[in-house]
């Protein structure tokens, strides 16, 4: 009884890697490609619930690899999607003097290096912060996007690559039935239906291992922190301007455009809690518990300590706080490198875990993929 | 009961080989802060102990909220630590405490005292008796010298256990001089400087004293740190004894030129030569002092290196909601 595939490959979570490596596939290789949603809209989860920051390099002045590959990405970025780019504001980083793991001059002379640019912060910025805790301020190229008009890009880039999208679905276990065909069964509105496909990207970020558990398969080793992304008023000095203070238990004020306010997040404060998945022991669904974890804001705690810096900010006026789970592989906490998780043959052949920090690590995930592509296919 | 107050209190306390005490401590300060105040947080700072207090503290991290330690690279020693603690709180009101002797159940009443205050209150401990006789009769020709000699209005018996509001602590934590002296510097920034007096609480049925060496240490930076008076004094006496000096040169003159039977007179000479000199000694060894002092003030490092920050991690659910909380196991 021969089964024929529904799909040449089963995308599972219709975030923003999941949405880009759909119509990759389908428009550079050709593939049958099916994105399952268990939202009803794209973009929902970790792709919104973030600072909507491109990287452009500052943030990892202690990882050359990571600062240079988000230096390569960025203008990629900003081209590719270029009308949910927001650059209307300025950008400065402000390196801390005593808690700072690097010093002004480090932080200047490591992006010569990289080739980034830093400029010197005009006078009146300057002043915005408190001398005595803030060593210097410099002024950047980076910019933010807007989660909304990029999930309506995406939207609209896989209907014109004719990829199927399945919304208010959930890809619940895998397995395998007979060769190499991958079945996943899923919830939707109208109940249960399965989809076969050879091979599935599982693309849920702090979902990932919900998957493997499910369907029985060894699970990855992960690090899980409930966050809270605050949104605030800032005072009318900080309206045009994003910052972020380096490097160490700081802050960054970004602006958030689909809300036309600005995201407040804290080294010590946006984390509440975190977990880790140990290769045995026991599994916590991160969804399912973002769902009912106690969420006490901190933005008292944020407001105070950058107030400190930043004196104008006791201005400012907290509106709300959305809350998500973050992703951290063991790797990079010891470290300050964001590499990117693309695990193949994960429990089952052609189940392929994958998983970025950032927005634009897309770029990283899509050479990988079509170098273990054309790997395959040799 | 009272209505939690709504300004947001810091606790900072140091930490150095607390293993045996800091749960106990941690447990009853986080008591009274959330029974009283809405936002609040206590900032251990390990300063380089050898004993399990990291452990100790680290496992309370995951069932306690709102504590953070900050680890200092290696002893710089209590005001160090106490420094770097007050660098880094983020509250309205600090309270700066001792873990092994002062008492958390008075945190309430000494904020409510700093909030209607101008700004910092300390505490006065009601006696010394659980000291040994040299350090009292040391601690009360201390606070005189320092109170009537060098008018550095240090009020006896004040500990380290005190209030700021953040206008005080923000003037505070500007002081960078390299030796730090807390109390010195409350007392030098004003704001009010209220006092209240309270009993220790030792929490060790031995408590830690300070030896004689390091209180004379203390007590000898501290005059040096804080006034120019020695300085003066022993310039003052320079003077005085070159005057004598020159009385004698006149004297000497006077005899080789009127007296015609000069005898050579060793036991005046030398009697002069060692007086000079252990005057020009107690001058120098003085100057030593300062000119040390200002090594270290011109010396642009910093005061204290941090190790590590740790903050609390607790895993809580919405009490109502708890039993829904999945936990799967893989098999």
């Amino acid at each position: 009884m021969a089964h024929s595939p529904d799909y040449d490959t089963i995308i599972v979570g219709g975030g923003f890697f999941g949405c880009c490596l759909a119509v990759h596939l389908k428009q550079a290789l050709g593939r049958r490609v099916v994105v399952l949603e268990m939202e009803s809209e794209l973009l929902r989860r970790a792709s919104y619930v973030n600072q909507a920051r491109v990287h452009n390099g500052y943030h990892y002045p202690r990882s050359l690899l990571t600062a240079l590959r988000c230096r390569v990405n960025f203008p990629r970025f900003v081209e590719d999607y270029s009308d949910c780019i927001v650059k209307d504001f300025d950008k400065y980083y402000a390196i801390g003097t005593t808690f700072s793991k690097v010093t002004a001059s480090q932080y200047l002379r490591f992006f010569e290096r990289v080739g980034s640019p830093l400029g010197p912060a005009p006078k009146e910025v300057k002043r915005l912060f408190n001398a005595d805790l803030i060593e210097d301020v410099f002024a950047a190229t980076e910019y933010v996007f807007d989660a909304v008009k990029l999930a309506q890009i995406m939207r609209h880039r896989l209907a014109e690559a004719g990829v199927e999208i399945r919304f208010s679905t959930e890809a619940q276990k895998v397995h395998r039935v007979e060769g190499s065909l991958l079945e996943v069964t899923c919830a939707a509105p109208d109940g249960a239906c399965t989809v076969t496909a050879p091979s599935v990207l599982n693309c849920t970020y702090s979902r990932l291992n919900q998957l493997l558990v499910a369907s029985g398969l060894p699970k990855l080793y992960l690090k899980y922190e409930l966050t809270e992304c605050a949104f605030i008023e800032p005072p009318d000095e900080l309206k045009h301007l994003g910052i972020t203070v380096m490097c160490g238990p700081f802050f960054s004020i970004m602006p958030f455009p689909p809300l036309g306010l600005h995201n407040m997040t804290h080294v010590r404060y946006t984390p509440h809690c975190e977990w880790w998945d140990k290769a045995d022991g026991s599994y916590r669904d991160p969804y399912e518990y973002c769902r009912v974890a106690r969420k006490k804001s901190n933005q008292i705690c944020m407001i105070k300590d950058i107030a400190r810096y930043l004196p104008c900010m006791s201005k400012c006026r907290y509106v709300d706080s959305i809350w998500d789970i973050k992703v951290v592989l063991p790797k990079s906490e010891v470290d300050d490198s964001r590499p990117v998780l693309y695990r193949s043959d994960c429990g089952l052949p052609n189940l392929t875990c994958l998983m970025g920090g950032k927005i634009d690590n897309i770029y990283d995930i899509i050479e990988h993929e079509d170098a273990s592509y054309a790997q395959g296919t040799a | 009961m009272m209505a939690r107050s709504d300004c947001f209190v810091s606790v900072t306390a140091p930490l150095y080989n607390d293993g045996d005490i800091v749960e106990a401590y941690i447990e009853d300060v986080l008591g009274v802060l959330k029974r009283e105040y809405a936002n609040y947080e206590l900032v251990l700072v390990d300063d380089g102990s050898t004993d399990d207090t990291v452990e100790r503290v680290t496992a309370l991290l995951e069932k306690l909220e709102c504590i953070r330690l900050i680890r200092l690279s290696r002893r710089f020693g209590q005001e160090t630590a106490v420094s770097a603690g007050l660098d880094t709180v983020i509250g309205d009101f600090v309270v700066v405490m001792i873990p092994d002797r002062d008492p958390p159940e008075l945190i309430p009443r000494i904020v409510e005292q700093c909030r209607k205050g101008l700004g910092i209150v300390f505490g006065i401990r009601r006696h010394r008796r659980d000291e040994p006789l040299f350090l009292r009769i040391g601690a009360r020709a201390f606070y005189w010298y320092l109170n009537r000699i060098l008018k550095v209005n240090l009020p006896r018996n004040s500990t380290d256990f005190r209030v700021f509001s953040r206008q005080a602590l923000n003037a505070m934590i500007r002081i960078k001089d390299r030796l730090r002296y807390l109390r010195a510097f409350c007392a030098y920034v004003g704001y009010g400087n209220e006092s209240f007096t309270y009993d220790l609480a030792h929490r060790r049925e031995k408590p830690r004293v300070k030896g004689l060496g390091e209180a004379m240490r203390t007590g000898a930076r501290m005059i040096v740190a804080n006034s120019t008076h020695p300085l003066r004094m022993v310039s003052v006496l320079g003077l005085t004894m070159s005057f004598v000096s020159l009385l004698h040169i006149g004297y000497v003159i006077l005899v080789y030129l009127f007296d015609k039977d000069v005898v050579p007179g060793w036991a005046t000479r030398s009697m002069h030569s060692s007086v000079m000199f252990l005057f020009m000694f107690l001058i120098l060894s003085t100057l030593c002092e300062y000119v040390g002092r200002l090594l270290g003030e011109v010396k642009d490092r910093p005061l204290y290196y941090v190790l590590e920050e740790r903050n609390s991690t607790v895993l809580l659910a919405d009490e109502d909601r708890k039993n829904v909380v999945t936990e799967t196991t893989e098999d």
